[in-house]
């Protein structure tokens, strides 16, 4: 997050943005001479002083090393992010440290101004540094407690009209010096709290940003969270009216540590122009030979996020989908993930599905998905097809499914229908007969009548049996393999190896893979023995028959073997034919049934 | 001989039932479903129940569990089971480890009044009904070494009828020759197919079965 400011400041270098204008340079020149002068203008009145402290050279230095870097820094900023308010508050804590120093002044007007101005320039550091790195408060707690910083600061007006500071102060009222001195306390002990609060704040920011910060905005913002335990610390030592020496080692301290952030910030912007080179990477990278399949690993790369995922756009299904082709949802607002949507020929192309704190960097967010145009376009190509694939599949699955469905359907149908009359028909019939004892003609033609309905039945339960095999669904492949294996016209063997009932879809389609593979090896294969397998492994139904035939079986002979590998790839699994000339044959059908 | 039928078909329910009452079996209960089936075994005491594989609610195994269930809990009641498949592995798996009082049969099978009241009498006085149908695949059933090659014709023919539950006399009678020499058909097989030939009929059912589909 603190990062953005430095992300935002080039892409205004180059000229992509420019919602508020840089300032001219005739601004940034003069701001910088009014600095300069006024900063020389104020070591000679801190030198002249005749109510400054004890060397009054090294805090007239002091007060340079924080005024000038602040300007000259904010000038920076402002420049190149004119957007961001950040560096006018660095300006702007520079000039008010510049007002406050002007308290040294022997003048009584001077002084009185500087005075009034003395907690004021804490009160802009602690907004400047709550603001990093957009220039705007985040909340409104913070947006409280700077204000507070600033009307408490404030009060510094009160206590000279009630003649606090120096009795004879320029905006002297009345004589109530004692009372200003303990208003001045009260002041002192309050905006150091708001300080510590403001520490408590930074840390706890810090502790909540979802990726990690780039060093020297991590240093940059210690700096800050060090600088508010300082100032809090300076602020209650004055309160406490510690001996002049405590005083001034930890007033001394202090504004060696805060001037120090500007040069802190100065290398964090640096540090982007090597963000900046990242982008540079990654546009090398994708346009090498072979483009990289994932493009997840150089996004986050480029975006320092290790969780960036992708999602593309697919117009034909309407629909948000993986880099496999699954349908996915993006994160909504309010979600623990954020999304960035690239588009391209006014339509949405990909989406980047990053950790929130990258929000505040949207031109960097953008680069990026301007930099992988043609490689999402090449992913997202792929993608459809993905897509299209697994539709053909889920398709084809369902075509199986269904016509599954429907057999099982008649064949109940014909159970308790059909089957169920003839049986019927043909007991009432002998029972009819029976009563027909003395017409042995009529008997005769009853039993030819009750020959016919046998056939039919064992016709009926033939195509029955066709239509599905109901006994795999009663029993399990077990059982149904028994038949088969006893029915086989080569000797064979059998070994089921699974006690356990497995999906229907499954079993179905392995008692099919076996009879179909009997049937074919009756027919064609020569063979004395077959062998069947059927066994479970790592979550996968593995079902063998092997012969001992001639071999060369033609995996198109007929539409068995075809319709078998359709069954079992619809299902997600895979069949295979070893079959090489004079070697036997191998049907061996994998199917996931975890 | 008390009766009690588990068939969801009414038709074939009430047929089957005017067809017992007819012979003189005493029908005690006609059930829709295996769960009623179960209730009335546990009020009255039923020599054989008989029962179609293919039950409500999933018209899947009901009839065959039950079947089992009551051979477990019920020592004193045949099952006779009817289907309108017959399945080798079905049959193993209702034989496990006795024929004694247990039947499966294709439900054809009724309509040939006299041979399916035989084969309930059969079962009900503790001896096997097997259908045919699994009989002859397991005779036809293709093997590298066939230790039936052996047999004669006739010998073939007495193993079938035995196989499928029939007694000495039985055989004797489908075949119309004598008891005596159904005797010596039968230490002959066993003999061929190296089976000691003692125990009951239902004992000679399972060891015939056993033997032909190992």
């Amino acid at each position: 997050m603190p990062e953005a400011i430095i992300d935002h400041a080039y892409t205004c270098m180059d000229g992509e943005s420019e919602a508020v204008k840089a300032p001219r340079l005739i601004v940034v020149a003069a701001v910088s001479a009014i600095a300069i002068a006024a900063t020389a203008g104020t070591i000679l009145l801190e030198l002249a002083s005749d109510h400054g402290g004890p060397d009054p050279g090294v805090q007239a230095s002091l007060h340079a090393w924080l005024i000038l870097p602040y300007v000259f820094c904010g000038l920076f900023a402002w420049y190149r992010k004119p957007e961001s308010r950040f560096g006018l508050l660095m300006i702007a804590a520079g000039f008010v440290t510049l007002l406050s120093s002007v308290s040294a002044a022997n003048s009584n007007l001077l002084f009185t101004i500087g005075t009034a101005f003395d907690l004021v320039a804490f009160a802009v550091f602690m907004h400047a540094f709550l603001a990093f790195p957009t220039g705007a408060l985040r909340s409104h707690g913070e947006r409280v407690l700077v204000g507070a910083t600033y009307a408490v600061a404030s009060l510094n007006v009160v206590g000279l009209m009630l003649s606090g500071f120096d009795p004879g102060n320029a905006f002297s009222v009345i004589e109530a010096p004692e009372l200003a001195a303990d208003l001045l306390r009260l002041q002192l002990v309050a905006v150091s709290v708001l300080f510590l609060i403001g520490f408590v704040v930074m840390v706890t920011r810090r502790g909540a940003a979802g990726r990690p910060l780039p060093t020297p905005v991590r240093v940059l913002v210690s700096f800050f969270s060090l600088a508010f335990v300082m100032g809090a610390v300076l602020l209650l030592s004055l309160a406490l009216e510690i001996p002049l020496d405590a005083f001034l080692t930890i007033q001394r301290t202090m504004f060696v540590v805060v001037g120090l952030a500007p040069f802190v910030f100065l290398l964090a912007v640096l540090d982007a122009r090597l963000a900046r080179s990242a982008v540079g990477d990654l546009l090398v990278e994708l346009r090498s030979e072979p483009a990289p399949a994932d493009l997840r690993e150089p996004l986050s790369r480029a975006l320092r996020d290790p969780t960036v995922s992708l999602a593309y756009w697919l117009p034909q299904y309407d629909t948000w989908a993986d880099q496999d082709g699954r349908p996915v949802s993006l994160p909504r607002p309010g979600d623990p993930r954020s999304v960035t949507v690239i588009d391209s020929d006014g339509g949405h192309l990909a989406a980047l599905i990053h950790d929130p704190s990258l929000d505040e960097e949207p031109q960097l967010l953008q680069a990026v998905g301007a930099a992988a145009g043609i490689a999402l376009e090449n992913g997202r190509l792929q993608v459809e097809l993905k897509a299209k694939l697994q539709e053909l599949e889920g398709s084809r699955a369902r075509v199986i499914e269904a016509g599954q469905r429907e057999r099982k359907r008649l064949e109940r149908n014909l159970h308790d229908g059909a089957q169920q009359r003839l049986i019927a028909l043909s007991l009432e019939l002998q029972r009819y007969a029976d009563k027909l004892a003395v017409d042995p003609k009529a008997q005769s033609q009853i039993e030819a009548a009750r020959r016919e309905i046998a056939v039919s039945l064992d016709e009926l339960r033939a195509v029955a049996r066709g239509l599905h095999p109901a006994v795999v669904t009663g029993h399990g492949l077990g059982v149904a393999l028994v038949s088969l294996a006893a029915g086989s016209s080569v000797p064979a063997k059998l070994n089921v190896a699974i006690e356990e009932r497995l999906d229907e879809s499954i079993e179905v389609a392995a008692y099919y893979v076996v009879s179909e593979s009997l049937a074919n090896i009756g027919k064609h294969a020569r063979a004395t023995t077959v062998t069947i397998e059927v066994t479970r492994e790592c979550d996968e139904l593995v079902v063998e028959v092997v012969d001992d035939g001639v071999g060369g079986a033609d995996s198109e002979r007929g539409t068995g073997l075809r319709g078998l590998a359709d069954r079992v790839e619809g299902l997600g699994g895979q069949l295979r034919v070893w079959t090489p000339s004079g070697g036997g044959t191998r049907v061996r059908a994998q199917m996931p049934c975890g | 001989m008390r009766v009690a039928l588990a068939e969801d078909s009414v038709l074939l329910r009430d047929g089957l039932a005017r067809l017992l009452n007819d012979e003189g079996f005493d029908v005690v209960a006609q059930c829709e479903d295996a769960l009623e089936l179960m209730r009335e075994l546990s009020d009255h005491a039923v020599d054989v129940a008989i029962i179609d594989i293919r039950l409500p609610p999933t018209h899947t195994d009901e009839g065959l569990r039950a079947a089992l269930e009551i051979r477990e809990r019920y020592p004193g009641t045949a099952v006779l089971v009817l289907s309108q498949y017959v399945e080798l592995g079905l049959a193993m798996k209702l034989l496990s480890d006795s024929a004694e009082g247990t039947g499966y049969l294709l439900k054809d099978r009724i309509s040939d009044v006299s041979e399916f009241v035989d084969a309930v009498r059969r079962v009900a006085d503790g001896g096997s009904a097997i259908d045919p149908q699994i009989v002859s695949t397991l005779l036809s059933r293709q093997r590298t070494d066939n230790p039936l090659d052996g047999l004669t014709q006739r010998e073939r023919e007495v193993l079938q009828l035995m196989a499928s539950g029939r007694s000495n006399a039985g055989i004797a009678e489908s075949l119309v020759i004598s008891v005596g020499a159904v005797e010596k058909y039968v230490s002959s097989i066993f003999g061929k197919l190296g089976l000691s030939s003692t125990g009951t009929e239902s004992r000679r059912v399972l060891a015939v079965l056993l033997f032909l589909s190992g």
